[in-house]
């Protein structure tokens, strides 16, 4: 089985086989990382299309600075970032039109449903947002997350720190 | 169960998988859509320009020479021959004239109305 970087090389130089490949090879990380996000399976599937569109433009000056793994998740947490501001105003609206059952639940009974989630992780500043958003659908180390955006591992630690308490006061979470 | 546990139990139940062949089909058509659309909005701005182009130089050519009486434009026609060699005529013309009546004035009075009897014309046929 041929490598991140083998594959990579053949479609600089011209195979659109080679990057096919690394499309099949990744679908299911790309794909899973937007499920997790939206609640919408076709809007996970045009993200995760945006992602490869994206890769197909920037691959053939990808210089090997940084590991492809590293590369992808960029791209992934970018367009994730986009979608975000793009939803932001809905997400608040979602947020805020919480119905009334006329039953109090208490804390421990809550079960959030996920645009609950991220609505409230879309109203974090967008560092915070970041973070908050690898560490609970990827549950990624907080040192990748750190490489992932270019920042050191207590940067890491803090914003999510932050970003997720603010998380849970904005769904109501008082434990 | 803590906060964070809690919340990536929201995510757990998620896991569908895509077609890998159907998706790298549906990519590849809106690939090459993207790259249609994007060669489009090219060859528009391209044309606006050439048309843009088009329409100041022909603009410009258009309203050379026009001379504004009464309200009215007017075209000198004299633009049909050749201007440097118009010139060069007149010019002789004129100095024939002062070395032969002696006459700066009259030189002067030639000049104007080789500049204006075209114009001077087209009025009469007006009115």
């Amino acid at each position: 089985m041929k490598t991140d970087r083998e594959l990579i090389e053949e479609f600089q130089r011209g195979s659109d086989a080679a990057f096919n490949e690394l499309v099949r090879k990744y679908l299911d990380l790309v794909y899973g990382f937007f499920q997790k996000i939206t609640s919408d399976k076709m809007e996970a599937e045009d993200l995760a299309q945006t992602v490869f569109i994206k890769l197909f433009k920037a691959l053939k000056k990808f210089r090997f600075e940084s590991e492809f793994n590293t590369y992808l998740y960029r791209v992934n947490v970018n367009t994730a970032n986009t979608y975000f501001k793009r939803n932001k105003w809905r997400n608040m609206l979602h947020l805020d039109q919480v119905p009334d059952t006329g039953y109090v639940e208490t804390s421990r009974e809550k079960e959030w449903r996920k645009e609950e989630v991220w609505a409230a992780v879309g109203r974090l500043p967008t560092k915070q947002r970041l973070v908050v958003m690898m560490r609970i659908s990827q549950a990624l180390p907080f040192k990748d997350i750190g490489n992932i955006l270019d920042i050191t591992e207590g940067s890491a630690k803090v914003n999510y720190h932050h970003g997720i308490k603010r998380v849970k006061l904005l769904l109501g979470n008082n434990q | 169960m803590n906060f964070e546990a809690k919340l990536r139990k929201t995510f757990s139940s998620d896991g569908e998988i895509l077609d890998p062949d159907q998706f790298i089909n549906k990519l590849t058509s809106a690939r090459y859509a993207q790259a249609l659309k994007r060669s489009q909005v090219i060859s528009g701005y391209l044309a606006l320009t050439v048309i843009l182009f088009v329409g100041i130089f022909g603009f410009n050519e258009l309203d050379q020479g026009a001379i504004l009486m009464e309200g009215n434009y007017y075209y000198s026609t004299s633009t049909d021959f050749d201007q440097g060699e118009d010139t060069e005529y007149f010019n002789d013309l004129a100095l024939y004239i002062i070395e032969q009546e002696e006459d700066i004035w009259m030189a002067f009075s030639f000049l104007d109305e080789v500049e204006y009897d075209n114009i001077i014309n087209i009025m009469e046929e007006e009115s």
